[in-house]
Parts: structure tokens; C-alpha cells; sequence
């Protein structure tokens, strides 16, 4: 394998394994936290509006972590 | 047989897809997804000392962001009514969405002086958003194609930056700047350990502001990516058969952008809100 074929491959695998692991952790996240949401919604119904509002931060927050490994994913492929 | 035109509906279709199976794709086209992210410039302007003025794709979809909501907020105000329409409500409830959702629930002083700049950037974003999912004709050759102004990093550090110079700007009017910056650190805490938190703190507020800008970003530039994926289905596997078959597929997609394109606006109204509600009212 010539070096230029070998960089081609490196840039692809590195894109592609650094979107699929980085989504991993904020899958569990997401998950974990969507779920704690509705059980507190279900026991509480009352605090509705309250446990949404900060379930919805929360997911921006943990969701960020996603897109940066899709940022540096865009980085490999494009730029690098 | 009960049914003879079921049967004859279902070998229809069965031939029509078997068809489109053996039909030849349409001409080979090079798919490029990074060329929906072109800078393309629309007008030539002169350059102004360090700042190129052309207008380019980008800023045309900001003109028209800004442009659809002043007519449409000078539309329902200018017909103010007791008993409300269906526009006037629509609009209606995402001022009180604003306001009550956004600002109300995560503000706890400051709420008046600061929901003008939280409710501009909401309707902003939002608007931008919801634009980029409008096939508008500034593509190659004119061509209809999908772009939005905050799938621009350009664009989202800029709205970022204002949060975060007025995120500082009221901390330091509310509570002065020695003790707005004395206030990151913990006051009980032993000498040593309260340098390192305060660099900490430092490092963060610095984060927030690549993480509020590449959070935007990158959700706008995934939906449009994946958006231009599933319509290009057909052209990348060489068969009129996964085109078809992947339209009910594309539309769901595109719901779900409808989706992301309102949530991320509210992520990013709601944590401007957060971060200029935590400047004001220092708890710790």
C-alpha cells in the first residue's frame, strides 16, 4: 500500500470509528436520562412542565458530546 | 375468489417494483455532500479594512430570516384581536413559550431587562431553522437545494459570542466585576484548591461558548446531511427501486428535522437564559 492509499484509509476509519464510539456514551446518556425523566413525571405528574424543561437542557448538554465526534468525524473526512 | 381486484392491485404493484428493479438507475451523478456547504457568493462587494462585505448565500438566508419574522410580527400585530385566529394564536403561544417557558422558568432576576434579547435569539434561530428546511433556489444553476444560515459555524459563533459578552455584561453591572469574578470560586474552600477551581471555572465559560456555537452547528449540519442522503438514495445505489422505497423513509426524516429544528432552538434560548440567569444571581 502506496502512503498516499494508506492516509486515505486512515482519515476514513478514523471518521468512521470516532462517529460510531462517540455515540455510544451519549446514547446511554440520553437513554438513562429521558428514562429517569418519565418515571419522575409518572410519579409526579404535577412537576410536568418543571422536569421537562430540564430534561430538555440536559439532552442538549449530553447531546453536544455526539456532535463533537461528528465535528472531528466532518474535520477528518473534509479538512485533514 | 371474494376480492379478484386485490389480487390484481397486488400484481400490479408487484410488477411495477419488479420493474423499477430491473430498470437501469438514471445516469451516474458525483454525489458530493460537503458541496451543500459551499460559500457561494451572490453579489460582489468591496472589501471593507479586514471584513469582506459580498453577500453570500449565507447572509441571503439571514436577510430572509430576519425578513420573514418582521412581517409576520408586524402582520398579527397590526390585527390584534380579543378573540384570536388561528395565526394570531399560533403566534401567540410562541411569544408565551418565550416568555413563560424560557425565560420564566429558568430566570429568577432580570426577567424584563433580558427576555427581549432571549425571545430575538429563540425567534431568530427558530426562524433560520425552518428556512433551511425550504428547498430555496440558491444552488448550482439555481437549482432548489436545502442550506440553512445556522448550519454556518460562522453564524452560530456569532449568536454564541452574544450570549456570552451579555452573560459577563450582566454579571458584572448586577454585582460589579471584582465581586462577579471573585464569586466563580467557592468561598469556604482551602487557598490552593480555590485557585484551581477558579482556573476551572475559567476553562469552562470559555467551553460553553464552543459548545453552545458547535451544538447548533453540527444538529444543522447532520439534519442537512442526512436530509440530502436519503433524497440522493436513488442516485447512490444505481436503482429506481431503493428511490421509491425510501420515500416514506425521507419524509419521516424530514418530520424529524421539523422536530430538531424547533428543539434546537430551544436548547438554545433556554441555556443562553441559564448562563445569563447564573451571571445575575451568583449562588455559590
Amino acid at each position: 500500500m502506496d502512503a498516499e492509499a494508506a492516509k486515505e484509509l486512515g482519515k476514513l476509519l478514523g471518521a468512521g470509528l470516532s462517529m460510531g464510539l462517540g455515540a455510544i456514551g451519549p446514547g446511554v446518556g440520553l437513554g438513562i436520562m429521558i428514562g429517569k425523566a418519565l418515571e419522575s413525571i409518572a410519579r409526579q405528574p404535577e412537576v410536568a412542565g418543571d422536569v421537562r424543561t430540564n430534561m430538555f437542557i440536559g439532552i442538549g448538554v449530553t447531546e453536544a458530546v455526539a456532535l463533537y465526534a461528528f465535528v472531528v468525524a466532518l474535520i477528518l473526512i473534509f479538512v485533514a | 375468489m371474494k376480492h379478484p381486484w386485490r389480487w390484481i392491485i397486488g400484481l400490479l404493484v408487484i410488477g411495477f417494483l419488479i420493474g423499477l428493479a430491473i430498470l437501469p438507475g438514471g445516469e451516474k451523478l458525483e454525489f458530493e455532500v460537503a458541496g451543500e456547504f459551499d460559500r457561494e457568493v451572490l453579489i460582489e462587494l468591496p472589501t471593507i479594512g479586514p471584513f469582506d462585505m459580498s453577500i453570500t448565500k449565507t447572509v441571503a438566508y439571514l436577510f430572509i430570516a430576519v425578513a420573514v419574522i418582521v412581517v409576520f410580527t408586524i402582520i398579527v400585530a397590526r390585527s390584534l384581536k380579543l378573540k384570536p385566529g388561528r395565526f394570531q394564536y399560533a403566534m401567540e403561544a410562541m411569544y408565551e413559550l418565550a416568555r413563560d417557558g424560557i425565560v420564566g422558568s429558568v430566570m429568577k432576576s432580570g426577567k424584563a431587562t433580558w427576555f427581549p434579547y432571549i425571545g430575538a435569539v429563540f425567534f431568530f434561530v427558530l426562524a433560520s431553522n425552518l428556512i433551511g428546511l425550504l428547498p430555496l433556489p440558491f444552488g448550482e444553476h439555481h437549482q432548489p437545494s436545502f442550506y440553512a444560515a445556522t448550519a454556518n459555524l460562522n453564524v452560530t459563533l456569532m449568536l454564541a459570542l452574544c450570549t456570552f459578552v451579555f452573560t459577563h455584561y450582566a454579571g458584572v453591572r448586577k454585582n460589579g466585576a471584582f465581586r462577579y469574578v471573585k464569586a466563580w470560586a467557592p468561598a469556604g474552600a482551602p487557598p490552593v484548591l480555590k485557585q484551581m477551581i477558579w482556573f476551572i471555572h475559567v476553562i469552562s465559560e470559555i467551553f460553553r461558548l464552543i459548545s453552545l456555537s458547535v451544538r447548533l452547528f453540527a444538529n444543522m449540519v447532520a439534519g442537512h446531511a442526512i436530509l440530502a442522503v436519503f433524497f440522493a438514495m436513488a442516485l447512490i445505489f444505481q436503482s429506481y427501486l431503493v428511490g421509491v422505497a425510501l420515500q416514506g423513509a425521507s419524509v419521516l426524516i424530514y418530520m424529524f428535522e421539523l422536530f430538531v429544528a424547533f428543539i434546537q432552538a430551544f436548547i438554545f434560548a433556554i441555556l443562553s437564559a441559564v448562563y445569563i440567569g447564573g451571571a445575575l444571581d451568583q449562588d455559590h
